[in-house]
């Protein structure tokens, strides 16, 4: 009678196998990883090409054979190839972005040195656990920033110098009101609604106390903080460039965010 | 004099955007330089066209061509300076005053507007693919793809 073995021999065959599930766990880790990287960059304001050019191409670095990298502003799709681990494909749902172009940069930096280094796991992982820390302007640089835009356009549309300082202290009003709603994760839109009826209603008051001159010169200073001009000339370059669907959503969103702002400020010069 | 203000607020006004885009201190300068070249190549090519889609395209034409060569010099993504030096061109104004007549009901200003605003994002993003497409082409040429595997 012939003796079982204590231990399962594994045949050629089945080694091969192993080593193949095996390799696909290490490509999964890396997917998830370069999905990471591709996210971070489509929320911090990368255009829809650059994420899947980034992502396609540190896939490749990665030993992938091959990267099919399918990007719209709100979801990623990648499937990678290669002979040792087959097909494995990630899918990543995008929500929310806000242009933060040092950011953007970092990671571009980063997705270079990738590729160029091979990095590991471990050491992409705390590259970008140290983006996380990077320092950005205090809150009193924003409220200046916003008080530089608010008061710069307002001048450059030809408001006199009472509504450039009108608008530059509605600025002030408007960065707070943002910090505040944007503490309770609230809708975009709902966002854009408040603060736009608050500079109507601000520059409003402003005339009305003979604080301002005119008050279609205030509020376009602040307008311009809000309205998505950039997002609107962005989509349609995305659409020249051939992500289409991407255009769209971007377009329909801005013309919305745009509806919703002159929603507000009429709102508010109804009320006034 | 009218001139002198609007460029000046042009620059100031990318600044301030470029500082709301997270724009990091040693780029600053930089980017809102663009939108003052921008506002300028606008106001030059006044003497050339008073076809305003004319004027915004070359502007856009000259500012990108500002962004990617910089991007190359300081190694950084071009859209960093694109979109903080776009700033002045970008038709926000039309947009808001496309919507405003919108919400008064008076539809033949509307449509007008509406008309105006998609004509100047066309002319601008059609400005910015142009010089674009010509930097990654001269890119690929100098160093192609990465070998797969």
């Amino acid at each position: 009678m012939e003796q079982e073995h204590p231990f399962h021999v594994f045949s050629p065959a089945e080694l091969g196998q192993l080593a193949r599930l095996e390799s696909a766990d290490e490509a999964n880790e890396y997917l998830y990883q370069i999905l990471d990287i591709g996210q971070y960059m489509l929320q911090s304001g990368g255009e829809v090409s650059r994420v899947e050019d980034s992502i396609r191409r540190l896939c490749l670095s990665f030993g992938a054979e091959r990267a099919d990298v399918f990007t719209i502003t709100s979801s990623i799709v990648v499937t990678i190839y290669a002979k040792h681990f087959g097909a494995v494909t990630q899918t990543r749902r995008i929500t929310g972005s806000q242009n933060d172009l040092h950011r953007l940069e970092l990671l571009n930096q980063l997705s270079r040195r990738i590729c160029a280094e091979r990095l590991s796991l471990e050491e992409t992982c705390a590259a970008l656990k140290e983006l996380e820390n990077v320092p950005q302007y205090s809150f009193g640089t924003q409220v200046f920033s916003y008080v530089l835009v608010s008061s710069s356009f307002s001048l450059f549309f030809g408001g006199s110098w009472l509504d450039a300082a009108a608008a530059g202290v509605i600025g002030v009003l408007l960065k707070c009101t943002d910090r505040l709603i944007r503490g309770t994760k609230a809708n975009a839109f709902l966002s854009a609604l408040l603060c736009s009826c608050l500079g109507g209603l601000l520059a409003g008051l402003a005339v009305k106390f003979r604080l301002g001159d005119n008050v279609e010169m205030i509020s376009i200073g602040n307008i311009m903080l809000l309205i998505p001009g950039v997002a609107l000339t962005n989509s349609l370059r995305d659409m020249f460039s051939g992500n289409t669907i991407s255009g769209l959503m971007r377009c329909i969103e801005a013309v919305l965010l745009a509806l919703t702002i002159a929603f507000g400020f009429a709102l508010a010069a109804g009320l006034v | 004099m009218v001139y002198v203000m609007q460029l000046a607020t042009a620059f100031l006004g990318s600044l301030g955007f470029a500082m709301v885009f997270h724009v990091r201190r040693e780029r600053l300068l930089l980017a809102s330089l663009g939108g003052l070249l921008a506002w300028g190549v606008y106001l030059l090519m006044g003497f050339f066209s008073d076809q305003d889609v004319v004027r915004y395209f070359f502007a856009s034409v000259a500012l990108t061509v500002y962004a990617e060569t910089l991007a190359r010099a300081v190694k950084c993504p071009a859209t960093l300076f694109l979109i903080t030096a776009s700033i002045p061109l970008v038709p926000g104004g039309s947009l808001y005053r496309t919507m405003q007549f919108f919400m008064r009901n008076d539809l033949d200003a509307f449509s007008h507007q509406a008309l105006t605003t998609v004509l100047l994002a066309v002319s601008i993003a059609v400005g910015m693919l142009f010089p674009t497409s010509v930097f990654q082409l001269l890119q690929r040429v100098r160093n192609p793809e990465p070998k797969k595997g």
